[in-house]
């Protein structure tokens, strides 16, 4: 774990654990609430997160999440307090049988592995109301595509690296399209916009 | 309060942008060159929030009612019908009357406030356009009115047109991957002379060089980026995140270049010439 000044608005905390940045989210924000610090945005990602501050005090920032982080290091934080959310999938993807290849195994194996775990939201990033889901089975694990398609549509379910996700609109992308789903996990006129926020559980249901 | 958009031309509209949505992959967009168009309100008379145009040139609007408008950031051919107008003067324009920046002489953004604010949808609390998400609550196109908000008088004009910040040396401050850097490549970094390149955007602004060493790995966990952050690309560019940069990336971040020099850079023209320091105080 490191923490330090990201220039002289925003505050980094990495080194983290994976799935780690999501969990403490809320609790960052409370604390600099609590602190009389205006955060403009705290931001999760891989194995950090971004307090973004009004003040050009990093070093007070730096000091509440040393202080937090230490705390927080002896609590469970593998527990997720995020809601959980179900997503119907129907694996129709594009690159199914590549998949399935790719890993050696028949797209059922795939189907099964992939709908049978239970994910959590560890960051978004890419596209608005795109998450990055933790917790896709080793055996699916694959480089992106060699070369990304110039158009995935909303609703496609991929897998790419070691995430799972759900594009929530039209996009480039370089993911394998293993599945599409019905359900709008981005809309603006929604509050919030984000059906799958950090931290959420997410559950893959199969409907094919 | 109205005015009608004739031509669109290389514009968009631009506020303070939708901060606070970082968290689910939102960019926070807004004016590229956020002191200019603050400006463009202050002398107005507009809080700084209102929305305005941002334009590279092109832009001809009709004003369907009277009402003042401001011309700031670069410097450009700006006009009422034939009449030019002066950067940072507030201009009366009276109905019927044509308001147009044609050509940018110097820089890449100028702003056209108009008092009271353009009026019109938001999406997450922004009317910005973003390039980046195509998040766009007001496409303009020609025949589009757009309704003003209430003006207010206190309006101001400068004598001397305020142009925007030069920035053709910028400070590098630490990022999260500076030590990933030999003490070697560091120098090598600050040694170069960068080049502005044709790709830059409203989502970065792109240097390049040429023979850099390069020994940092290709791709890191994603970490969140901020405007200013400064990656490292494989390629040996830098890329500094400018309004519309996405919220995460996995390229190096070698350094964070300060907001009011990310000002200056989105107004570089492609092919200026950037130089580095680091900044080694913290």
């Amino acid at each position: 774990m490191r923490i330090a000044a990201y220039g002289q608005e925003a505050t980094i905390a990495d080194r983290l654990d994976s799935g780690v940045a999501a969990l403490l989210v809320d609790d960052v924000r409370m604390a600099c609430i609590n602190a009389g610090i205006v955060t403009i945005d705290v931001i999760p990602a891989a194995q950090s997160f971004v307090v973004v501050h009004s003040n050009k005090d990093s070093a007070s920032v730096q000091l509440l999440l040393a202080d937090l982080l230490t705390n927080r290091r002896n609590d469970n934080l593998t527990s997720s307090f995020g809601n959980t959310v179900e997503i119907p999938v129907r694996y129709d993807g594009a690159d199914l049988d590549e998949v399935a290849r790719a890993c050696g195994m028949s797209v059922d194996r795939v189907v099964d592995l992939h709908s049978n775990t239970t994910y959590t939201v560890e960051f978004c990033g890419f596209a608005p109301g795109f998450a990055y889901l933790h917790g896709l089975p080793e055996q699916l694990h694959l480089p992106r595509r060699a070369s990304p398609r110039a158009r995935v549509p909303a609703g496609s379910v991929a897998i790419a690296a070691t995430y799972s996700a759900i594009y929530p609109g039209e996009s480039p992308g370089g993911w394998h399209l293993i599945g599409t789903t019905s359900l709008r996990v981005w809309d603006t006129g929604r509050t919030p916009p984000a059906l799958l926020q950090p931290g959420t559980t997410v559950r893959l249901v199969n409907i094919s | 309060m109205t005015l009608r958009i004739e031509r669109a031309g290389i514009t968009t509209v631009q506020d303070h942008g939708r901060s606070g949505w970082a968290h689910l992959g939102v960019p926070t967009s807004g004016a590229a060159d956020k002191a200019s168009c603050a400006l463009a309100n202050r002398l107005v008379g507009n809080t700084p929030h209102s929305a305005a145009f941002e334009t590279s040139g092109g832009l001809v609007i009709t004003a369907l009612h009277d009402f003042n408008v401001v011309v700031t950031g670069a410097d450009c051919d700006a006009f009422v019908d034939a009449e030019p107008i002066r950067r940072c003067v507030v201009t009366t324009v009276h109905t019927g009357q044509r308001v147009r920046i044609d050509r940018i002489r110097e820089g890449v953004f100028s702003y056209l406030s108009v008092s009271g604010g353009l009026d019109g949808p938001r999406v997450l609390d922004s009317q910005s356009h973003d390039t980046l998400s195509r998040i766009i609550p007001l496409a303009l196109s020609e025949g589009v009115e757009i309704r003003l908000g209430i003006p207010h008088d206190a309006t101001t004009s400068l004598d001397i047109a305020v142009s925007p910040r030069r920035t053709d040396h910028i400070l590098l401050q630490p990022g999260p991957s500076t030590e990933l850097l030999s003490p070697a490549a560091q120098a090598d970094i600050s040694k170069h002379s960068w080049v502005v390149s044709p790709m830059s955007n409203r989502v970065g602004i792109r240097l390049t060089t040429s023979s850099l060493l390069v020994n940092v790995p290709a791709e890191l966990p994603s970490v969140p980026l901020i405007r200013g952050a400064v990656q490292l690309t494989p390629a040996g560019e830098l890329v500094i995140m400018a309004a519309d940069h996405p919220t995460t990336g996995g390229y190096p971040i070698i350094g964070v270049v300060d907001s009011d020099d990310v000002d200056g850079l989105v107004q570089l023209p492609a092919h200026s010439r950037v130089t580095t320091t680091w900044n080694v105080e913290k």
